[in-house]
């Protein structure tokens, strides 16, 4: 049980400069989950946390305590690796125990505790095997066994599904969630999948280029993107941006797209603070916020529009439909049996509510 | 469409033209044709000198003694009571045991040095692995030199850091001329087990050892958990070829102490040199190589096994 407070944080590899000034504080208990794509450098920060690499400058703190000089034992953290890192040539029990005995805990107790982590996570039957005689998801258990044991201050996880195959990396989220339900210790979780950081995360840290682009819960982030960067990380099948120039007038704010070939109107009260007229804009807006329309129109806030549909891709219960407004391609996640083929022209009313409007040239939330 | 294009045009084409009776069974055995060469060479070069070595031992191929008469298990019984022939044998297991045992502790050491990062890592590596590239014969000529009485180095060294006069004779007198012997096969040989030794080190997987530090391992109980069971395979492999080498050991014995003094340093290569070559008792010598390979099977095919079982793990 432990918070941890992260400042100014820097590293460097010779020239490199990986992570640039990372100023971060994790509550007691939170599940914060480090997101981003590869090279954002959120595996280093996770590594520096548990001790596995130095620190260039900067400063973390584990419970109040800082602890850049601390070796990595003697910070109480345990972590999960991407591929394991099991001990190939011990038992799943002499695996999961084997941190226990470095601690110099009696046998009696190391075999109980095994014995309890074993039948949290189900693999209490594998106890004599070797890891090799076991599946990815079996290893996986077992890493995380090895992990739980201890009853660390702090849980690590570094990309722990990644090596799993879907079904079972489905599977294993919902476990690792609800590990962190019934134990509540802090958990800082690295990833690259959006998916696994909206479902898991208590707070969703997104990095880039080694700074964090946004923190905060994950619907926050979902809903609210504070730049272009993160409205296309988050989400699946992503946002679709739409250039176009603001508008403001008398009957208040619209985007025309292309050459004013469509002018979608602004609903009236969305704040635009510090936009002028006629400066370049990308409009946001995601799959999920175009729909078929039905009976009346739905009035301000919602732009009816005619479309062709020009790809269609049924996913059984929704369908993906791509259709060109202002000739640019938009995708809409329709109802599974609102177009039937291709080539189809509809009505749809796209929610502007929902959507997100950026400036074009700091890309950047408006 | 076009499949039947090609069919028409193959038909088109005709059959393909008749062979000789000749070329017809070449043909046939062709593959046969290919390895005959081979075959022959090894037939003749490898395979009837080995079945020959065995009817020399069961005969009288003496070069001082006239006639080829058929002579039983007298060769090998002639070995046998021959207590230079034992002793060599004992010494062969004596020097090549101790040799790999220091090589391999000292390789060990110096890979796990390797493995750190530390400047001018590269240059003292590429001189690390210098006496490999040196034939025995000159690193028994140069420790020689080193070693002799008493113009050699060694001996001055000694006195001068022990602060009295050391009269070693390092290449005539028992015990030292073992060390010496042993001394030039550790620094020709250890080379080898560091190489073998720092390629298992770094096949390793890192975030093993990250894993045990977290888990508070100590660095005892990580060397004997992490590191030595990974590095199981290749320490046989190591010590399965160095061991095999070390067993032959011939050059440095010829140039350094030519089996002296008396016959204090035969080794097993050694003796059957000297019966065979010098002394021309050929019968004795090929019943002791015989006897010898026996004793060398049993090492390999102890180790072999050994090998492939730590292999398959």
């Amino acid at each position: 049980m432990a918070e941890v407070k992260i400042t100014s944080l820097h590293k460097k590899y010779g020239a490199f400069h990986a992570v640039r000034g990372i100023d971060l504080e994790i509550p007691d208990g939170e599940f914060t989950v480090l997101v981003g794509p590869s090279g954002c450098g959120k595996s280093t920060l996770l590594r520096m946390i548990a001790g596995l690499e130095e620190i260039t400058d900067g400063e973390i703190e584990i419970a109040g305590e800082v602890v850049n000089e601390m070796r990595p034992r003697d910070r109480d953290v345990a972590m999960v690796f991407q591929d394991y890192a099991l001990y190939p040539h011990m038992s799943v029990s002499r695996n999961i125990g084997f941190g226990l005995k470095a601690r110099k805990m009696s046998k009696a107790e190391i075999d109980g505790r095994v014995r309890a982590a074993a039948e949290m996570l189900g693999i209490t039957d594998l106890l004599d095997r070797l890891p090799r005689q076991i599946s990815g998801g079996q290893r996986q258990r077992v890493a995380i066994g090895r992990a739980i044991v201890r009853s660390p201050r702090i849980f690590l996880f570094d990309e722990p599904l990644s090596n799993l195959d879907a079904q079972l990396r489905d599977e294993m989220r919902g476990e690792i969630k609800r590990l962190h339900q019934d134990i509540s210790t802090t958990m800082i979780y690295v990833t690259h999948d959006q998916i696994e950081a909206m479902t898991l995360a208590d707070r969703i840290v997104l990095m880039r280029d080694g700074v964090i682009e946004q923190q905060g819960a994950p619907l926050d982030l979902f809903e609210r993107p504070a730049s272009i960067f993160v409205a296309g990380f988050l989400g699946s099948p992503k946002m679709t941006f739409l250039p176009g120039r603001l508008e403001i007038g008398d009957k208040g704010a619209a985007v025309a797209l292309g050459d004013g070939a469509v002018v979608i109107p602004l609903p009236a009260d969305r704040p635009l603070a510090g936009a002028t007229n006629g400066m370049s804009v990308i409009l946001g807006v995601r799959p999920e916020h175009v729909s078929r329309a039905k009976g009346q129109d739905l009035g301000p806030g919602h732009l009816r529009q005619e479309v062709a549909i020009d790809l269609l891709q049924p996913t059984g219960s929704r369908s993906y439909a791509t259709f060109k407004l202002a000739g640019m391609p938009v995708m809409a996640e329709l109802e599974a049996h609102d177009v039937s083929r291709p080539g189809e022209t509809i009505a749809v009313d796209i929610n502007l509510n929902r959507a997100s409007l950026f400036d074009a040239a700091s890309e950047k939330a408006i | 469409m076009s499949e039947t294009n090609v069919i028409r045009r193959l038909e088109a084409a005709g059959l393909p033209p008749q062979l000789s009776r000749f070329g017809e069974w070449a043909d046939r055995h062709f593959k046969w044709v290919l390895v005959a060469p081979a075959v022959l060479l090894i037939l003749a070069l490898s395979i009837y000198p080995l079945v020959y070595s065995l009817v020399v031992s069961f005969i009288n191929f003496d070069f001082q003694v006239p006639g080829h008469a058929f002579v039983g298990f007298k060769n090998f019984e002639r070995v046998i009571a021959d207590p230079v022939a034992r002793w060599s044998l004992v010494l062969t297991a004596f020097l090549s045991f101790s040799s790999v045992a220091i090589e391999f502790i000292l390789g060990f050491a110096v890979a796990m040095t390797m493995m750190r990062s530390f400047p001018g890592r590269g240059l003292i590596m590429s001189i690390l692995i210098v006496p490999l590239f040196i034939s025995p014969v000159i690193v028994g000529q140069t420790f020689t030199l080193l070693l002799q009485r008493p113009f050699g180095p060694t001996n001055y060294v000694l006195s001068a850091l022990l602060g009295n006069e050391v009269t070693i004779s390092w290449l005539t007198e028992s015990p030292y001329i073992y060390f010496s012997l042993i001394l030039a096969d550790v620094w020709q040989w250890t080379p080898f087990m560091f190489v073998i030794l720092l390629a298992g080190l770094t096949a390793i997987p890192p975030n093993l050892y990250e894993a045990a530090e977290l888990d508070g391992v100590g660095p005892w109980q990580v060397f004997w958990s992490i590191t030595v069971p990974h590095l199981g395979p290749m320490i046989l492999l190591a010590i399965t070829f160095r061991l095999l080498d070390a067993i032959r050991l011939f050059d440095t014995i010829f140039i350094m102490t030519g089996g002296g003094p008396g016959t204090s340093t035969y080794t097993a290569s050694y003796y059957l040199y000297t019966i065979g070559f010098t002394q021309f008792h050929l019968s004795q010598a090929t019943a002791g190589s015989w006897l010898f390979l026996i004793f060398t099977a049993l090492v390999v095919v102890f180790l072999v096994r050994r090998l492939l079982k730590a292999e398959t793990n």
